[in-house]
């Protein structure tokens, strides 16, 4: 806790640009904090009020966080437990960016430096590696104006590196008809001929190329990412009959699978995930000629199903919960 | 007792805060430690989010050409070409104005239902011929908004690793206008009394003939109505930006020209039983912006 003060100094204080660096405190033997970038954090720590039986301690580990002086023992460079309570992502989000103000201590080295030689992305907030991800969501038609599927569905998912998941998905479909299913028979005197979904399974693999974070309205900043995702799965469409006189039938798809999403780091062990995938199968319709004389059963039908290439492009929201429920770094900030 | 409100107050904002991982409720519970405690607190929770930030948007004016395609539409897709003017007031507001020129394909909806009409029905069938149902279907060779818009997210992310780009995500609303364009010649949408009696000889009237496939489509001239807006710019450079956008333009219409309220004619709201209605008109566009000044001031 008296590191994340320190470390909060160091950042919240920093002077304006071109300033000279000031002299640390030297209450404790702490290396001081305040050189190159940082710009003067020296003097931060008349700002915040500390017990007075801490002072002392505060001092100490202010110099020691906030450098790589003499003071600093390389096992102190950790989090403490205050940033490692489970769950508390946006506590660690701030001890990040305030341990990016960091310098260290010591003779400064004027370089010209440029910002594009600073990189802003910090460290990622939230680690995936070795976790399953249970993700419960919702789902509705983006691209059918005629039938329009909504589903209910769930993936389990392990993430075997940071950036790459494997996992199982099921959802159950419900529909309803769109306006021009009713306007194309009324004006166009056609019974459009349609097929509902009723479930699917697929495997899917995840990669994660794109993570970054966002403020918003200048104050609060989420993190997220961007992820690719791959599939093959099976699902059944049933026809839906022109003339309820004659029964339909089901087909069993093949149903690869394309999508991209991004999820929305809430905690660290609750993510918003959204995207959209696309589901690509040859589905078997009801034939056009069907009477009582030709095609009226539904085995017959479906031996003379006309085929066709579906994308079924779905819009998919849903939240992710993680297990375990927090994670640890192997690496120092 | 009066300590013992400002623990509990910490102790049930903190557990809320570890529960949900929201500064939100962090601030929150800072606040009330701050009043009721009357202890000086860091105020990095007063402070922006991002400092040196590079100010990408504010006080510029941007230019972006771009392609626009609709989503979803059921008889005709409509895909162009345009061009988005916005001055960006601050940080955060900008006002715009943005017109796109298109040209219409027939969705698979078409296709299939042309494939199955007559050429020439009986007198008798109420089924459209293929020129009646296409001739009544319009399009929307001209488009566009005036708005208003928030900029309320920006941020920084890296691809692969490597490739680091700032963005921001935008919402949009507006006023939206079109130009709706409907062509069916007299030889098909020759009706001139749709839904009326017209006067006859010896005080007989002629009736309505109750058959709208041959009443004129309704469905061309200009359109007012609103519209929303969002989408994200992705920062290639201090002055060039890939800009995504989803557009809704609403607006009266009736895609088909065909009647809608069954009511046995072709209508509008300037004649009897109005087969327009306020419908949903969503668009994918991608562009390129370009920022001018092409130079960016930064925050302190």
């Amino acid at each position: 806790m008296i590191v994340a003060l320190a470390l909060v100094t160091s950042t919240a204080f920093a002077d304006k640009k071109g300033s000279k660096p000031k002299p640390a405190p030297t209450a404790g033997g702490g290396a001081g904090a305040g050189s190159g970038t940082a710009k003067g954090g020296g003097d931060a720590g008349g700002e915040i009020e500390m017990d007075s039986d801490s002072g002392a301690k505060g001092s100490a580990s202010a110099g020691a966080g906030a450098g790589s002086g003499s003071a600093v023992d390389s096992g102190e460079i950790q989090m403490d437990e205050d940033q490692n309570k489970p769950g508390d992502l946006a506590a660690d989000l701030n001890a990040n960016d305030q341990a990016t103000a960091v310098v260290k201590t010591g003779e400064v080295k004027k370089t010209p430096i440029s910002w594009k030689d600073i990189i802003v992305v910090i460290r990622k907030p939230f680690l995936k590696v070795r976790r399953t991800e249970l993700n419960p969501f919702v789902a509705t038609t983006m691209n059918d104006n005629m039938i329009r599927h909504e589903t209910i569905g769930g993936e389990f998912a392990y993430w075997l590196t940071d950036v790459l998941a494997i996992g199982v998905e099921g959802q159950y479909f419900v529909h309803t008809f769109e306006e021009p299913y009713d306007l194309i028979a009324r004006q166009a005197r056609r019974l459009p001929t349609v097929n509902q979904y009723n479930w699917s399974t697929a495997l899917d693999f995840h990669y994660v190329p794109v993570y970054g974070k966002f403020a918003v309205l200048d104050h609060k900043l989420i993190t997220w990412e961007s992820y690719f995702t791959a599939g093959i799965g099976v699902g059944q469409s049933e026809v839906v009959p022109r003339d309820k006189a004659f029964p339909g039938f089901t087909n069993l798809l093949i149903q690869p699978n394309i999508g991209v999403n991004m999820r929305f780091f809430l905690a660290k062990w609750l993510t918003i995930n959204l995207g959209i995938r696309d589901y690509l199968f040859i589905d078997k319709y009801e034939p056009t000629n069907r009477s009582t004389m030709s095609n009226a059963s539904a085995s017959d039908a479906q031996a003379h199903a006309d085929s066709a290439f579906v994308n079924n492009i779905m819009f998919q929201i849903g939240l992710s919960f993680w297990l375990p429920t927090s994670f640890e770094y192997t690496t120092f900030r | 007792m009066t300590k013992m409100k400002p623990t509990l107050l910490m102790f049930v904002g903190a557990a809320l805060v570890g529960a949900l991982g929201t500064d939100a409720l962090a601030d929150t519970a800072t606040t009330s430690a701050s009043q009721t405690g009357g202890r000086r607190q860091n105020d990095l929770a007063q402070q922006v989010a991002v400092r040196h930030r590079r100010l990408l948007v504010k006080n510029r004016f941007e230019v972006t050409p771009l392609f626009e395609s609709s989503i979803g539409a059921d008889y005709q897709h409509t895909v162009g070409g345009g061009l988005k003017l916005e001055y960006h007031l601050g940080d955060m507001f900008s006002i715009g104005v943005i017109g796109v020129g298109s040209t219409s394909l027939h969705t698979g909806v078409v296709d299939k239902v042309l494939a199955t009409l007559p050429d020439t029905p009986s007198d008798t069938s109420k089924d459209p011929s293929k020129t009646q149902f296409l001739d009544h279907l319009n399009s929307i060779p001209l488009h566009g908004a005036a708005y208003i818009s928030i900029t309320p997210w920006y941020g920084k992310l890296a691809a692969f690793s490597s490739a680091f780009v700032a963005f921001d995500f935008y919402f949009q609303a507006g006023v939206s206008f079109a130009q709706l364009k409907s062509d069916c010649p007299m030889s098909v949408c020759n009706d001139t009394h749709p839904g009326t009696s017209l006067p006859g000889q010896n005080d007989m009237s002629i009736p309505p003939d109750n058959d709208p496939k041959n009443d004129p489509p309704l469905n061309d001239g200009n359109r007012v109505g609103l519209y929303l807006g969002g989408g994200i710019h992705v920062f290639l450079s201090d002055f060039l930006a890939l800009d995504m956008t989803v557009r809704d333009y609403a607006f009266s219409d009736n895609p088909s020209g065909a009647d809608y309220n069954a009511d046995q004619f072709v209508g509008t709201s300037a004649t009897l039983g109005d087969d327009n209605r306020f419908l949903h008109h969503l668009f994918f566009g991608a562009g390129l912006s370009i920022m001018l000044p092409t130079t960016v001031k930064r925050t302190p």
